[in-house]
């Protein structure tokens, strides 16, 4: 019986000493600091082999981890990553019914060539290119032609020079539903890009990487064993071909600009993985993957944290962290608190936390648009929404300035379409519909719609009422949702919000396009191609342009834009786009929100390599690639790096 | 004894069977489907989702989907939707994590527990008992996710005191003591919010059958033979009232592996209660039915040590 007492008042004691003795211990740990950056994340990446994930958390850590051959620079231009040079180029080919007229048509081309000293000719009048040939040759009953650049304008306007010289081509391909452009049915152009590798990488076991690594990479993600995401990227690659260790040649079955973007995907080692069955992949590899990258993989423990250290022989230099943290911490009140105790470096606030933060001298906050916008897609199939004029009124009797004010409180810009401020192809002259309940009101009238007895609009015995859909748990889609009913309200039009949990929403009414309105947002990348979103095939269920837009004029820019490779044709393409379909309301573009990061003030500083071999050393600065940009050459002040190491690579 | 545990285990094998099928279907027919790249994600085919489907079986009928996921959870190669990965190796990561955190709870609640319910029950009807009673119904009102929140701001804006995960990061221990200490901390802070509700469960059952026992003949008897009140509270009273401790730890066991998913979530502590939390908005089926197995199992075999230790604690029950 004693015993029994013993332990009745034992345990607890004993907890109660220990809890104490613990909490004291935790309080004086924060002394002793280590070189380590914490990064904290609600999510946790699902695994970290690049080309079998596509979520954010596990391309923030791949990002460490792996290089691709081609990467965006602070201000999103293409920088060599992986690859130090790029070169494009495209093999043209017509096809004659003999092998005489193919010389003919040689000669002819010859011709011309010789008349205007090589540099190439026009002769559609409405476009003034010039552009080089680099070869032309006869193979039997085949003319190929190499130019200097991607594209079908050149190879179009060589089909006009044959056709007026009486020599025309044979048909090579019949028209499908896919034919974007008539001419291409009268040649094959095939673009390619050829990389040169950078010398003396070596994977994190040691292995030195070749060509051969990139070619394997392409297997692995056309492979279906592996279940790529990525893989429609690369639909169109023809061949990978590597003809010595330093030299990539890929070859496309027609030209396809966003395709030069897929090469920032990760390197594989093909070393590790070409033998292995994809099968084994999760257990051998995804979990603790190796990759050329400035950090190496450390260690996984599930739903805590994943740690990085640092790889000393990263081909740029050994980075000033000796290792990097990602904390798995999923509950959003709990990651501020973890940043108060610094046991996470950084925190992305919410909008209205921003501002007691602002003045505060201990923190640096740094804050840009996001890529995203915040839309409500009409159902283009309804009736109701099929009317130009009814869209803009709804368009004008929103007021979205005050929704920015009072949902983002302050922190976001009204969307003025497709694309984003931060992007490079964005057209900063499209004005957004002002907020005018009276014209919307005119608007409604001139399109037929008469206030009834109730207040509510009626058209032909209708009542203009609908429902707007949002997704359960989303704060800021919930508001947006009761402020638009309210404005609507304002100008006879009813609006019934339904609240849905996620994957409801997707399954019952996004996937079959049966909905009326739905909040919703896109996240974009950083590349022009939104072919999936608005173009006119893709209204089939499960497919993404679920309002059912369509419009010729933007089936055609959004194909244009596809095989074009000039920049500065691709801003003004982009540009009429953006205006065109900003102009027809499929959706009422709400606002870009901006997000903000909150770091101690002074806890990182970034030394990275200049231009010219020498470092530059700046506090963490916002850059157009966002404020994380370089991150693997952050460093701690109190570990500073020593001076002039060695010269930056 | 072996007739009784043979029929036992094959009541509890049965019974894990119909509970995998009623909650696969559940799931499967919850609407939704799993996607682990995002059903609205413009770079994914339909190429590449078809193909994703037929990995994982998703295109055939759903009593053959059941039948395939059971095949693959006996031969040990179920693999979780989301990584890839055998089911089996997460949840057994989580698992001891899971172990540790919920028999340290139950310690923590049976024994606080124990010591207000004698408290309470030696007092009956005067002020201690009274306030026994406002602490245990003010443990059972408080939300545990209202308590997890309020005790980190607290912890964290007054004492500056790292609290997540497992141990504190970025922090070099001076010595393995050091270290074992922050561990410890780590874990007895949920441990602590998960057991505030089984103190106050186990502290009114227990007053209840104390009073109940302290009114008996043999405790008067003892009592006028002179023996000292403590012997008879605890050498004869408790003994007598552990009945409902012992049915307690039996009730406990599933309403912990529960509760924790919301304290796990706040503490960023690595269980099995995220898991399946995660699992079910991903509509992870494979996870999902095999952990659903492991948790039912677990929830039987701490009733059938529950049943036991009553056997063994009452000596008038007897097992057939």
């Amino acid at each position: 019986m004693r015993t029994l007492r013993l332990f009745l008042y034992g345990i607890p004691a004993a907890l109660l000493v220990l809890l104490a003795v613990a909490f004291v211990n935790a309080s004086f740990l924060s002394v002793s600091k280590k070189n380590e950056m914490s990064i904290g994340t609600l999510g946790e990446p699902s695994t970290l082999n690049p080309i079998q994930q596509a979520d954010s958390a596990s391309s923030q850590v791949g990002g460490l981890i792996f290089n691709g051959l081609i990467k965006y620079n602070q201000n999103l231009e293409i920088v060599g990553d992986l690859a130090t040079k790029w070169e494009l180029s495209q093999e043209t080919t017509f096809q004659f019914a003999t092998e005489e007229e193919a010389a003919k048509a040689l000669s002819v081309l010859n011709m011309k060539r010789s008349n205007s000293e090589g540099r190439g000719f026009v002769s559609l009048p409405s476009s003034m290119f010039s552009f080089s040939i680099l070869n032309i040759k006869v193979d039997g009953k085949k003319l190929v032609i190499l130019f200097a650049q991607p594209g079908l304008t050149e190879s179009e306007s060589i089909l006009g020079t044959l056709n007026s010289a009486g020599l025309p081509p044979l048909q090579v391909s019949s028209p499908s539903s896919n034919q974007e452009n008539g001419s291409d049915l009268f040649f094959k152009a095939e673009p390619i890009i050829r990389f040169t590798l950078r010398d003396g990488v070596r994977w994190h076991d040691g292995a030195p990487f070749t060509s051969a690594d990139v070619a394997f990479t392409y297997q692995a993600i056309m492979n279906e064993k592996v279940a790529s995401p990525r893989r429609s990227d690369f639909d169109l690659v023809d061949s990978v071909e590597t003809p010595d260790p330093r030299t990539v040649v890929v070859r496309y079955k027609k030209p396809f600009s966003p395709a030069l973007l897929s090469w920032m995907t990760a390197i594989l080692p093909e070393h590790l993985l070409g033998k292995l069955d994809p099968a084994k992949w999760p257990e051998v590899y995804n979990r603790a993957p190796v990759g050329t990258g400035p950090f190496k993989f450390g260690e996984w423990k599930t739903n805590e944290f994943i740690r990085l250290h640092k790889n000393a022989d990263y081909f740029l230099g050994s980075p000033w962290l000796d290792s990097v943290v990602f904390r798995v911490l999923p509950d959003p009140l709990t990651l501020q608190l973890a940043f108060q105790t610094r046991q996470v470096d950084f925190w992305n606030v919410d909008p209205w936390a921003v501002k007691s933060l602002q003045g505060d001298p201990r923190f640096d906050l740094f804050s840009a648009p996001g890529n995203a916008y915040n839309y409500i897609g009409w159902n283009l199939r309804r009736p109701m929404f099929q009317d130009l004029k009814v869209r803009q009124a709804l368009a004008q009797a929103v007021n979205v300035p005050q929704m920015i004010k009072y949902i983002l409180y302050g922190h976001g810009v009204q969307s003025t379409g497709i694309f984003t401020p931060q992007m490079w192809f964005f057209d900063p002259l499209v004005k957004p519909l002002a907020y005018d309940p009276e014209a919307a009101k005119r608007l409604l009238d001139k399109a037929g719609w008469k206030p009834g007895p109730d207040g509510i609009r009626v058209k032909d015995g209708k009542r203009f009422s609908f429902t707007l859909l949002a997704n359960n748990g989303n704060e800021v889609r919930r508001d947006i949702a009761t402020l638009v009913q309210d404005d609507l309200k304002q100008v006879g039009i009813e609006v019934k919000v339904e609240i849905y949990e996620w994957a409801v929403l997707l399954k019952r009414f996004v996937n079959k396009g049966e909905f009326d309105a739905i909040v919703l947002g896109w996240g974009l990348g950083y590349d022009f191609d939104q072919y999936g979103i608005w173009h006119s095939s893709q209204t089939h269920p499960e497919e993404l342009n679920f309002v059912g837009f369509s419009d010729p004029e933007v089936d055609h820019l959004l194909s244009d834009l596809r095989q074009e490779y000039a920049r500065p044709e691709i801003i003004r393409l982009a540009a009429q786009l953006q205006k065109t379909i900003y102009a027809q309301q499929p959706y009422l573009f709400l606002f870009v929100p901006e997000g903000t990061e909150v770091m101690w003030k002074g806890a990182y500083r970034l030394r990275h390599p200049g231009p010219d071999g020498t470092w530059i050393d700046e506090p963490i600065r916002m850059t157009k690639a966002g404020w994380s940009y370089d991150m693997e050459w952050f460093y701690r002040p109190e570990f500073a790096p020593k001076e002039q190491r060695q010269k930056a690579k | 004894m072996t007739s009784f545990l043979l029929r036992r285990l094959g009541l509890s094998v049965v019974l894990l069977f119909l509970i995998s099928i009623i909650s696969f279907f559940i799931v499967t027919l919850t609407p939704g489907s799993p996607y682990p790249w995002g059903e609205l994600n413009p770079k994914i085919s339909a190429e590449v989702k078809a193909n994703f489907r037929k990995k994982f079986h998703l295109d055939r009928p759903l009593p053959e989907q059941y039948a395939l996921i059971m095949r693959d959870l006996f031969t040990g190669d179920l693999r979780s939707i989301k990584d890839d990965r055998p089911v089996m190796s997460r949840i057994m990561e989580r698992l001891p994590a899971t172990l540790a955190l919920n028999f340290t709870a139950i310690l923590i609640s049976l024994s606080f527990g124990t010591l207000l319910g004698v408290y309470a029950a030696r007092n009956a009807g005067q002020w201690q008992d009274m306030a026994g009673s406002f602490v245990a119904f003010l443990f059972i009102a408080l939300p545990s996710f209202w308590i997890s929140y309020l005790l980190a701001i607290v912890l964290v804006k007054g004492f500056h005191v790292p609290i997540l995960g497992t141990h504190s990061y970025g922090i070099e221990f001076p010595n393995g003591f050091a270290a074992g200490l922050d561990t410890l901390w780590h874990l007895l802070l949920p441990a602590t919010v998960l057991a505030i509700g089984g103190i106050a469960a186990q502290s009114r059952y227990l007053r209840a059958t104390m009073i109940g026992t302290l009114r008996e003949d043999y405790i008067r008897t003892a009592r006028s033979k002179g023996l000292a009140e403590e012997t008879v509270l605890y050498k004869h009273a408790l003994r007598n009232s552990v009945r409902p401790l012992v049915t307690g730890i039996g009730m406990l066991l599933p309403a912990l592996i529960s509760g924790a998913v919301i304290v796990e979530n706040i503490f960023a502590y690595p269980g099995m209660g995220r898991l399946g939390y995660e699992a079910v908005l991903e509509r992870d089926y494979p996870t999902l039915v095999a952990l659903n197995f492991v948790v039912a199992a677990l929830v039987l075999l701490g009733n059938l040590l529950s049943d036991l230790l009553y056997a063994a604690v009452d000596p008038r029950v007897r097992l057939e």
